[in-house]
């Protein structure tokens, strides 16, 4: 059902002395499954180097669905851990998809990440290697 | 930092009850939600002290609503599917910090119920 995907996304070559990400994110994208593999692809350029899908039901009524022009309910929720100075342009990219891939619809939003423990993990989730982070 | 007018309220519940969450949120004005499925882990002692059966199979409902709705949603959901409910539902809410991909027609309501222009995309 659920299922995470491998790391893909360049490891950044910076080697001198390197600051810390000012944050990072969630993203939540939920788009039709069908499109899961496809989001979750193009995210992957966003230094992203864990994300989730999935998979999960829409709640809009069939009369709501066909005036969004949507057919059917079945739908991928990729959830993406991404730094924060990434959000806009991976927002930007959703944002355009959105419009211009066919059943390509959906909504993305982000949510704060707070905390988390251990250095290669925080290095493995900001995709920074090496050096001495801040 | 969460100067965005939106947040997403997680509505955990019994399997069976994400219908009823939907039409508690929509009665305050959401728009749509997300069921994804889950299982839940209850502390069996917690469950023998409190006196309730937690029923492993559950629902969880994302609903990205407009922050002047969520007090209003929220003790819906308390009273439509509230834990002393047979939904056994938790909810809490999460603060967005940034939204694309909505649009005027699935736009999340204003106070007055109508959609507003500017719904469109909140991106800072």
């Amino acid at each position: 059902m659920a299922k995470i995907a491998k790391k893909t996304a360049p490891v950044s070559k910076n080697k001198g002395v390197m600051t810390a990400p000012d944050g990072m994110v969630i993203l939540f994208t939920i788009v039709n499954r069908k499109k899961g593999d496809l989001f979750a692809d193009l995210l992957q350029g966003f230094e992203v180097n864990f994300q989730t899908i999935l998979s999960a039901q829409g709640t809009a009524d069939r009369e709501a669905l066909s005036l969004l022009g949507l057919h059917d309910s079945e739908k991928a929720v990729i959830v993406s851990v991404l730094r924060r100075d990434r959000v806009n342009e991976a927002l930007a990219m959703l944002e355009i998809k959105f419009r211009t891939v066919k059943d390509g619809k959906g909504i993305a939003y982000t949510v704060p990440l707070s905390s988390t423990i251990g250095v290669l993990l925080y290095q493995f989730l900001s995709n920074k290697k090496g050096g001495s982070l801040g | 930092m969460n100067n965005t007018k939106f947040e997403v309220i997680i509505c955990i519940v019994n399997t069976g009850f994400s219908e009823e969450v939907m039409n508690a949120a929509r009665k305050c004005g959401a728009r749509g939600g997300t069921v994804l499925r889950g299982r839940g882990t209850a502390n069996p002692e917690a469950e023998s002290l409190f006196g309730i059966a937690i029923q492993p199979e559950k629902e969880i409902v994302m609903i990205l609503v407009k922050k002047s709705l969520k007090n209003d949603i929220l003790h819906a959901l308390y009273k439509a599917v509230g834990l002393d409910t047979p939904g056994q539902g938790i909810a809490f809410t999460m603060p967005v910090e940034s939204v694309v991909g909505l649009t005027v027609t699935d736009g999340i309501p204003t106070e007055d119920g109508k959609p507003k222009e500017d719904a469109k995309s909140t991106k800072k």
